[in-house]
């Protein structure tokens, strides 16, 4: 079995805000740099899709690491799965994170609202009387529904973005 | 005597009368009593590691014994854990009697944490000595200089560096670079005018932390133009302008852009 230490990756974020003046326009810019604990790699970024790239790599090492003494075929299997859950992420996450920096009240509202709309749906739930023996393990197709609802989430948001960016520069 | 001053005295007068003082920057030493603890009475890596641990969380509430053995060993019992604290207090208070509570480990039922007050610890005088100078900055540069250098005194490295694959250990890697980068940068400033050369020295400093920080080229550019070498100060610019292209793929910011057309202009 592999040990819990060679499954585990750790990452350091740094970013540094420059705020300056350019033709008469205030703008930003985000530097920072990603540390990969485990081995010490670094990678500098302006472009938080690097940062995702460089977390990816990493991981992917990992995988392949821990899976090396499975068959071709079954560590084709795990790398796929570990590249699917990143093609979420890297679609996803970078968007949230650049709408955090872009209005962090407006961002936080939305989460906030997110998380208000969950604790009601459970509320009405556990109201319910659980019928415990109706339950059973989630299976593999019910693991790659949800992974297709995210992926089709990820895009609806990416949808509506362009459409308020549009309703903005009207 | 101003508050702050008071405050840099307290400091360096703990330093010196602390029976216990932790050096973890650029390298881990403990000493007992002004002597230096040996490396063979540690006996084990593990004991080490506790106390490296309990200095990472200096600043968290005392913490569980499963989660202190959870982040750091894969493998753990009980044993591990008390043979461990045995051997730190072992090193610690070799005279202490047992089943006396430690002086330095402070126990809250199965909750530890390290004494700040009793015991001397290098990054967190840096940080109080860059609090100091951040705080005087505005009312007395004088005092902000003396603090900030006390900090880079210090600074003897990175955090742990025998540690720099343990995950625990990086938060306050990460925070005391930044700190540091944050005090050179600073006193470079404040000295600018007075002492060009060492704002230039201190600037390489921060330079050989972090290669990008583009400030740390401007101060160089500045200094170098006070002491009337022009043709240094362009090639700083280059050397900044090379590394950022480089590491970020982007170009200096208009204000090193700017203070090179004026460095350009200098007859």
């Amino acid at each position: 079995m592999t040990k819990k230490q060679d499954q585990t990756a750790s990452f350091m974020v740094r970013f540094n805000q420059r705020i300056f003046e350019e033709k008469g326009e205030s703008q930003l810019q985000w530097r920072g740099k990603i540390s990969h604990e485990q081995d010490g790699a670094e990678k500098r970024f302006s472009d938080f899709n690097d940062a995702l790239l460089f977390m990816q790599q990493k991981l992917g090492e990992l995988t392949e690491e821990a899976t090396k003494h499975q068959t071709t075929e079954e560590q084709e299997n795990i790398v796929q799965k570990s590249l699917s859950m990143w093609k979420t992420i890297k679609d996803f996450g970078p968007k949230v994170i650049r709408d955090t920096l872009k209005d962090p009240k407006k961002q936080f509202n939305h989460l906030q609202d997110e998380i208000q709309d969950k604790i009601s749906l459970i509320g009405d739930e556990i109201s319910e009387k659980v019928q415990i023996d109706q339950w059973r393990n989630a299976s593999r197709s019910d693991f790659n529904k949800i992974q297709s609802q995210i992926e089709s989430l990820s895009s609806e948001i990416t949808k509506l973005s362009t459409k308020i960016d549009a309703i903005k520069k009207k | 005597m101003s508050h702050f001053l008071l405050q840099l005295q307290e400091l360096e007068s703990f330093k010196e009368d602390a029976q216990i003082r932790i050096e973890t920057l650029g390298h881990f030493c403990v000493w007992r009593n002004h002597q230096k603890v040996d490396n063979k009475e540690w006996a084990r890596d593990k004991t080490i590691q506790l106390l490296q641990y309990f200095i990472s969380n200096r600043k968290r509430n005392a913490l569980h014994k499963e989660k202190i053995m959870d982040g750091l060993w894969e493998d753990w019992n009980d044993r591990d854990f008390k043979v461990a604290l045995h051997g730190i207090h072992k090193v610690l208070e070799p005279e202490r009697l047992s089943r006396t509570e430690s002086e330095y480990i402070i126990r809250q039922g199965v909750s530890y944490q390290i004494d700040l007050e009793k015991v001397w610890i290098d990054v967190e005088a840096l940080e109080k000595y860059i609090i100091i100078g951040n705080e005087a900055f505005v009312v007395d540069k004088s005092i902000s200089k003396k603090a900030y250098k006390a900090a880079i005194d210090l600074y003897k490295g990175s955090y742990l560096p025998n540690r720099i694959f343990e995950d625990w250990t990086s938060e306050e890697r990460e925070k005391t670079q930044l700190l540091i980068l944050g005090a050179y940068i600073t006193l470079a400033e404040i000295l600018l005018e007075e002492n060009p050369l060492e704002s230039i020295r201190l600037a390489q400093n921060a330079l050989a932390i972090d290669a990008t920080w583009e400030d740390a080229y401007r101060i160089q550019m500045q200094a170098y133009i006070l002491k009337g070498n022009r043709p240094q100060a362009i090639k700083t610019y280059m050397k900044c302008e090379v590394i950022l292209e480089e590491e970020y793929g982007i170009s200096p910011l208009p204000e090193t852009k700017k203070l090179l057309k004026e460095i350009e202009e200098i007859q």
